[in-house]
Parts: C-alpha cells; sequence; structure tokens
C-alpha cells in the first residue's frame, strides 16, 4: 500500500492554539467526564471476588464463576430473591417430584441457544445433569448432583429426573445451583465434551460479551431473550480480591454493588457514600476452634472442655468481627433445616468451670499449637483465643500459614488446635460431609470419628420430612460438640452496599443473582 | 565493545537460569499439595491422580526440571489446568499492563528526579537545594502502597479525578488508568533519583572539564546540562535497570490496590492456588524483563562511558 505523507499546514499561531487547547485539556482530569455520564449509561457495574475460571458448570470453580453462568445459562429452577430460601421456575413451565426418587418436568418452549444451537429440549438437559455424575467427565462438582441415577426423556420438552434414592438437596442445590445449569449438548460435543472460557452457546437473559482476564468481564443483553426483560442492557464484572479495593471503588463510584468487609459494617452503618444502601445478610460460612483428637496432647476429653469453656466468643467476635457477627450454635446456619437454637456449651466463657474442668484432667503446664491462615481476622482471633487460655493456665503458640500451606493441613497428623472457615451452600447435608470418618484427614481436621454421626449424615439426604431432617441435623452438631473437639464461634455476616441506582436482588445469605437486578432511581 | 555485549548476554543467560531453576524448586518447596489445592476439596481422587499425572508431579523433581527446560526451548510454557489456555498466552496478554506501568512510572520520575536533582546541584546550599532535600528525602521514604492507598482516596474517592481500579480500554483511559497507580510506585523513585543525581553532579562539577568549560566562558546552563549532567546521569542508567526488579514487586501492590491486571498479580494469585505452569511462566519472563533490562543498562553505560567497558 502507497502511503502518501501530506504536510500540514501548521504555522506558529495555529501551533500556539493547538498547543495552548491540549494543555488545557490535559489539565483536565481526562475521565472526568466519564465518570459523570457512567450514572446513566444503562450499565451495573458489580464486583465478584475472583475472576472466571471456566464457562463449564462441570468444573465450575463455585460462586465466582456462577454469577456468570447464571447470566447466560438457564436452570430448570432459580433461587428467589429475598430473605427466605425458595426457588422459582426458571427454564422448567413445570416441575413436580412425584415420588421419593423421580422429579417430573416440562420445559418452556421460548428458550434456544446461541450459535444455531436451537431450542433448549430435555435431551440438553439429561446430558447437562449427567454428565456431572459421569466418570470420565470427573467433574468437581459431582457430590453436589447427590444421588441422581439419570434423566428419562420422555419428549422433546418433558424428562424425568431419577434418583438413586430420596435425596433432599436435589431442591436447594443441585437444580438451583451450579449443576443445575443446562448447557447445549450439541455445542458442548462440538467442543469435545468440554466447555473452556468462552461460551458456545448461551441461552439466558445475557451473553457473555467479553472477558479481560483479571480485569472484567462484559455481560450484554441476549437479543433472543423471551423471558422477563432484564433490568440492565449491560453488567460489568471485576473481579476484586480484596474487599478494601472493592470498598474504595464503590465509595469513587465506579462500582454499584460490592461485598464489603465486616471492619467497614460501623463505617456504612453511619453513611452509606453516594447515596447507596448497607444491607446486612446472614452469611452461611461457619467458622470455629477445631482440636485434633488425634494428637497426644489433646486426648484428654476434659482438657478439651476445658478450652471449649474458657473461649469467650463475644470477645472474639467484637475483636475479630467488629460486633459485626453474631455467634453460631454449630455449622448449620439459621434458616436451614437443622439449626440449633443454642449450642451444648454458651457462647460466653465460663472460666471458674473451664479452670474446674483442667483441674479434673490432671494436665498441667500444656502448651499448644494454634494454626491459623494469614488473615488478620484470624490474627484477631488467634489473640483473643491465646490471652482467655492463658488465663486457665493453657499456653498457645500461633501458628501463621499462608493459603496453600494451611489448606493442606488436613493430613498434618501434628495439627493440634487450628481456627478453619468452611464455606457452605444452603443444605445442612453440605456441612455434615466434611466431618464424616471417611473424611478424617481430609477436610475433617478434627479427626473427628463417630458412626451416629455418619449414619445420620447418609439417613439426613434422604429424609424428605424437614422438620424429622432437622432434628436428624441438629443431633448431628450435638455429636460433634460432645466430642469436645470443637469451639463453634460464628457464621460470619455478608455486609453488602449498593449504590442508588440499583435495586439488588439477593440470595437469603447475600450472594447476588445479578439476572434479577433492578435498576433504582 | 561486541566482545562486551556478548559476554554480558552470556552472564544474563546464566542469571536467568539458576533464578529460574532455584524458583522452580522454592514453590515445589513449598508446604501444600497443588492438586488439592487446586482442585479443591470436592475432586474425586481419580481427578486428582490424573491433573498430578498432567502436571507430571509423579515424577522425580529433577526430571520434571528437565521436562520444563525441554518444553521451554521448544517454546512451550504449557497449559493452565484450568481454563485450558496456553500459560504464553496468559502471561503475554497481563504482561503489556505491567510493562506499562513501570515505563510510566519509570518515565515521569526519572524525568522529575533528574531535573530536581540538576537544579538542585547547581544551586548548592541554597533554600532551593534544601527544600528540595526535604522532598526528595520525604519521596524516599514514601512506601509504594501507602501512597497508592492515599492517592485512591485523594484523587478516586474524594475529589473523583481518577478512575480508582482497572486498566481501561483505548489509548486515553488506559493514560487516566495508569496515572494514579504510576504516581504511586515512581513516587519514591523521584527522590531517589533526585538525591543521586545532584550527589553524581556535584562530583562532575568540580572535574576538570567543567572548569574548563566555564574557564572558556560557555554559559552555565549549557556548562550544567550539557558538559555536566550528560555525565553525572551515568549511574541513573543503571539505577533504573537494576530497578526495575524493584519496579516489579511495587507493582505487585499498585496491582492489587488498584484492582489492575498485570504480571504481578498474576503471580501472586498463582502461587496461592500454586497454579505451577502459570508461576514458573510469569516468574521466567518477569526475571527475563529484569535481566534484559540490567543488560541493557550495562550496555548502554558502557557506550557512554568507555571506562566502564575496560572495568569489564
Amino acid at each position: 500500500m502507497k502511503i502518501e505523507w501530506i504536510k500540514a499546514p501548521i504555522g506558529r499561531r495555529n501551533f500556539l492554539k493547538g498547543a495552548t487547547a491540549l494543555g488545557a485539556a490535559s489539565a483536565l482530569p481526562m475521565g472526568w467526564a466519564n465518570r459523570v455520564m457512567a450514572a446513566d449509561d444503562g450499565v451495573l457495574r458489580v464486583r465478584s471476588y475472583s475472576d472466571l475460571r471456566s464457562l463449564d458448570p462441570a468444573y465450575s470453580g463455585g460462586a465466582f464463576d456462577e454469577e456468570m453462568h447464571a447470566c447466560i445459562y438457564n436452570k430448570l429452577i432459580q433461587f428467589k430473591p429475598g430473605d427466605e430460601w425458595g426457588w422459582q421456575l426458571d427454564a422448567a413451565s413445570m416441575i413436580e417430584q412425584v415420588d421419593p426418587t423421580h422429579i417430573k418436568f416440562a420445559l418452556r418452549d421460548d428458550i434456544g441457544f446461541t450459535n444455531g444451537f436451537g431450542p433448549m429440549t430435555a435431551e440438553d438437559v439429561k446430558y447437562s445433569f449427567e454428565r456431572i455424575i459421569d466418570e470420565e467427565i470427573d467433574s468437581t462438582n459431582k457430590p453436589d448432583m447427590g444421588s441422581l441415577s439419570h434423566v428419562e426423556v420422555t419428549g422433546e420438552r418433558e424428562g424425568t429426573i431419577v434418583l438413586n434414592e430420596a435425596f433432599a438437596p436435589l431442591w436447594s442445590i443441585a437444580l438451583p445451583y451450579i449443576t443445575g445449569n443446562i448447557i447445549s449438548k450439541a455445542a458442548a460435543e462440538a467442543e469435545g465434551g468440554k466447555i473452556g472460557t468462552d461460551p458456545v452457546a448461551e441461552s439466558g437473559p445475557y451473553l457473555r460479551d467479553s472477558w479481560n482476564p483479571k480485569e472484567k468481564t462484559v455481560l450484554k443483553r441476549n437479543p433472543d431473550w423471551k423471558g422477563d426483560t432484564p433490568a440492565w442492557d449491560t453488567i460489568e464484572i471485576y473481579p476484586i480480591d480484596d474487599e478494601n479495593t472493592a470498598e474504595i471503588a464503590f465509595e469513587a463510584g465506579e462500582i454499584d454493588f460490592t461485598r464489603v468487609s465486616l471492619g467497614a459494617v460501623e463505617r456504612y452503618r453511619e453513611e452509606v457514600p453516594n447515596g447507596g444502601t448497607l444491607i446486612e445478610k446472614p452469611s452461611l460460612y461457619y467458622v470455629w476452634l477445631g482440636m485434633n483428637l488425634d494428637h497426644p496432647k489433646l486426648q484428654n476429653p476434659k482438657l478439651r472442655q476445658a478450652i471449649q469453656h474458657a473461649v469467650d466468643v463475644p470477645t472474639i467476635l467484637e475483636a475479630a468481627y467488629f460486633s459485626a457477627a453474631e455467634p453460631s450454635t454449630g455449622i448449620i446456619a439459621p434458616g436451614l433445616a437443622g439449626n440449633r437454637a443454642a449450642g451444648l456449651v454458651p457462647p460466653e466463657a465460663n472460666l471458674e468451670k473451664a479452670a474446674a474442668l483442667l483441674a479434673e484432667s490432671g494436665e498441667t503446664n500444656v502448651t499448644l499449637t494454634l494454626d491459623i491462615l494469614n488473615k488478620n481476622t484470624y490474627s484477631a482471633m488467634a489473640q483473643v483465643i491465646q490471652a482467655m487460655l492463658a488465663q486457665i493456665g493453657v499456653t498457645v503458640e500461633i501458628n501463621v500459614l499462608e493459603s496453600g500451606a494451611f489448606w493442606a493441613s488436613g493430613d498434618n497428623e501434628d495439627l493440634q488446635m487450628v481456627l478453619n472457615r468452611y464455606s457452605m451452600t444452603p443444605d445442612p447435608y453440605y456441612a455434615t460431609s466434611w466431618f464424616t470418618s471417611d473424611q478424617a484427614g481430609v477436610w475433617n481436621w478434627e479427626r473427628f470419628r463417630n458412626d451416629e454421626f455418619d449414619e445420620i449424615h447418609v439417613q439426613a439426604s434422604q429424609e424428605t420430612d424437614q422438620g424429622k431432617r432437622a432434628k436428624m441435623y441438629q443431633r448431628a452438631q450435638d455429636l460433634m460438640e460432645e466430642s469436645g473437639a470443637y469451639r463453634f464461634i460464628t457464621h460470619e455476616a455478608t455486609p453488602v452496599v449498593h449504590s442508588s441506582r440499583v435495586v439488588p436482588a439477593l440470595r437469603p445469605d447475600g450472594l447476588p443473582l445479578l439476572r434479577y437486578f433492578g435498576k433504582g432511581f | 565493545m561486541i566482545l562486551f555485549t556478548l559476554k554480558r548476554f552470556a552472564l544474563a543467560l546464566l542469571i536467568l537460569f539458576v533464578a529460574v531453576t532455584v524458583m522452580f524448586l522454592m514453590i515445589r518447596a513449598v508446604p501444600g499439595d497443588p492438586v488439592q489445592i487446586m482442585l479443591g476439596p470436592r475432586a474425586t481422587p481419580e481427578l486428582q491422580a490424573q491433573l498430578t499425572a498432567a502436571l507430571g508431579l509423579d515424577q522425580p523433581i529433577w526430571k520434571q526440571l528437565l521436562i520444563f527446560y525441554g518444553n521451554l526451548v521448544q517454546g512451550d510454557l504449557g497449559t493452565d489446568v484450568f481454563s485450558g489456555r496456553s500459560v504464553t498466552s496468559i502471561v503475554f496478554q497481563q504482561l503489556p499492563f505491567t510493562l506499562e506501568l513501570i515505563f510510566a512510572s519509570i518515565l515521569w520520575s526519572a524525568t522529575l528526579g533528574i531535573a530536581l536533582g540538576a537544579y538542585a546541584a547547581a544551586h548548592p546550599n541554597t533554600l532551593i537545594d534544601r527544600v528540595a532535600a526535604a522532598i526528595s528525602v520525604s519521596f524516599v521514604a514514601a512506601p509504594a502502597f501507602v501512597v497508592a492507598l492515599l492517592a485512591l482516596l485523594v484523587f478516586a474517592v474524594h475529589l473523583q479525578w481518577f478512575p480508582a481500579i482497572g486498566a481501561g480500554e483505548g489509548f486515553w483511559d488506559r493514560l487516566d488508568h495508569l496515572i494514579l497507580p504510576a504516581f504511586a510506585i515512581g513516587l519514591s523513585w523521584v527522590g531517589y533519583i533526585a538525591r543521586l543525581v545532584r550527589a553524581s553532579m556535584l562530583e562532575v562539577m568540580g572535574e576538570n572539564h567543567v572548569r574548563t568549560a566555564r574557564a572558556f566562558g560557555i554559559a552555565e546552563r549549557r556548562v550544567v546540562l550539557v558538559y555536566a549532567l550528560r555525565i553525572a546521569i551515568l549511574p541513573v542508567v543503571t539505577v533504573i535497570g537494576v530497578g526495575m526488579g524493584f519496579l516489579l514487586s511495587s507493582a505487585v501492590f499498585a496491582e492489587i490496590v488498584f484492582a489492575r491486571p498485570g504480571l504481578g498479580k498474576l503471580v501472586i494469585d498463582s502461587i496461592t492456588t500454586r497454579n505451577y505452569p502459570i508461576v514458573m511462566g510469569s516468574v521466567l519472563i518477569s526475571t527475563a524483563l529484569f535481566v534484559v533490562s540490567t543488560a541493557l543498562a550495562d550496555l548502554i553505560n558502557a557506550l557512554l562511558d568507555p571506562r566502564a567497558r575496560t572495568a569489564h
């Protein structure tokens, strides 16, 4: 190609004019105009705590992937926004549990996949669900599908989900969460059975428009979506792992919605910048002080009980959670079947009782290590525990570990005490699954082994009577506490802030359901 | 000069080899099963075994190292186990963000630092010199992450002049997003370079050629800028070359505080998740960056000052 260079007619005066204009323009903050206009541009900007890992539900990394999956895919049912756990129809026009192991469904007739992969059919549902339990696929989310046997296709858009045995969490985990996302069979097979980080066929109210790794993901409204029109034209998801950075971004007006740190709650209770609102939701996470039952130093049950009674939970919450979280009674959060109204050991410490139990144990000069993750919250908790146990004559040495080393502590036989925090889905089955005997030394770091507990874990997952199920899980937590291996601390809390432009749609635990987000004024 | 260049790049290759090998061994010495961390609590033993084999972690370490270098020679840095994308593409996608941040920081800090240092040296022991010294020392003492947070709070949150997060799209938007992070990590370099240039300038100003230039009646401005600064600036070139490593580590803070994409953040995230292929790819590139920049600084030095060549 021939390029012809033309001399620009720039005289001294023109040059000076141009330079002055350029200088004046550069003196103005460059993005100012954009930031002012951003208020009315139809773009919802939200923060996610991690970047996209996979667009394949079988390999979803968790809530951060699901925030996107839930926008670009459909499920038979979706979580209902609000304060109570529940679900609503999504891709299903009908769904019904006909007996403990059979669930009939019919799909809506107006949902189609992009890229020419046609309407959503029962074959797509069968493919999507069965691949989660397929040995070949080896999905990391296989346990969520529980006792799924197969899906029978009874019509183009009708089918029956068949379970091997009753599985209560189907309605609270399997169908409305990660594994419930329906993908196109034809599209996935064309990709060799595995979807990476590029969408192959989408069907939800939004389409993935772009992904700049470690920076942002942009979702745009699906023009072919026939369901309720989503309020926002575009959703921009910013992966920001640091909560303080997210708070600054919110206060600078650059994001509309984010979870904030518990330390910031008091400040936001007084005033949320830019006319925003603070919402404090309970969380499903559970935090506890664990004791390794296999360790020679912790064999004495009276010593473990003394430690349980010496730890003052309200003081820990004040120091580490700035009084923004409530004490917990176990591993199952309020609002879920099996939550206990009270634990066996009250949250407040009883130092006299603790000292008496220690005396009964006959143990003297006790020194124990406490392993913690290298986060401020855990450091604060550990220091409080150290001070409290010192009052009854137990010396605690705090062992701070970075996350990789900490999360590999399962097989650490020298582990003595540990401050731990596990995530949770809205079904108690998920919580108890980590504390069974076969998990000892894997995720059951306390090496708690109890046959009755193991039996409850299996039977409760098959129990469809919610009242009976709740009692079973309450008993399971009693057993954990009776072992002396656990001092339950808190379920934390999920404080989120949003700008006045946004009407957020949240799960009862505060996680966002982006496709249902509305507009403020 | 050719022999000097060859020797310098041979040394650079050796440094690169040692640094990457040490990093390879160190990351494997860190406690924590990478497969368990990568796949999370719910992975089946079969999947864990499959990934262990895919990453070559079932092989002895010496063999893993050989495989790594074997693949490296063929330009293959491996594949990210999560996304299935090539490590090379992931690393090179992040690299420009870090490079633009480092170069912007160097550019503004060197420009201001040299000007400040030269001016102070040209007016020694005056009020201006003392003020410049106070400013320089306070800049040096300001940690990058503190400056970053303060800059964010003042200019992004309070005044809302600059964006708080991200790297932007398009030239002007990216430039807009670059100002605060570059300011934060370049500030201490302003002071450092200013002090260095001042000290170097004062030494050069007393040398014969400067005195001779003055004796010939050459204008003072020309004496300072041409005869003195040209020589006095040599240590700055070396410092900037070595400073690339320091700026790379400062860039990590900036990338976290400003939620910017970049190599530093990629390394931190990958180490946390024990994503070995990405850790090694990122370390290789950032080490290469450091080694090449120091080698280039040496070469520029040698080019400007023939004594440096003979010293080697």
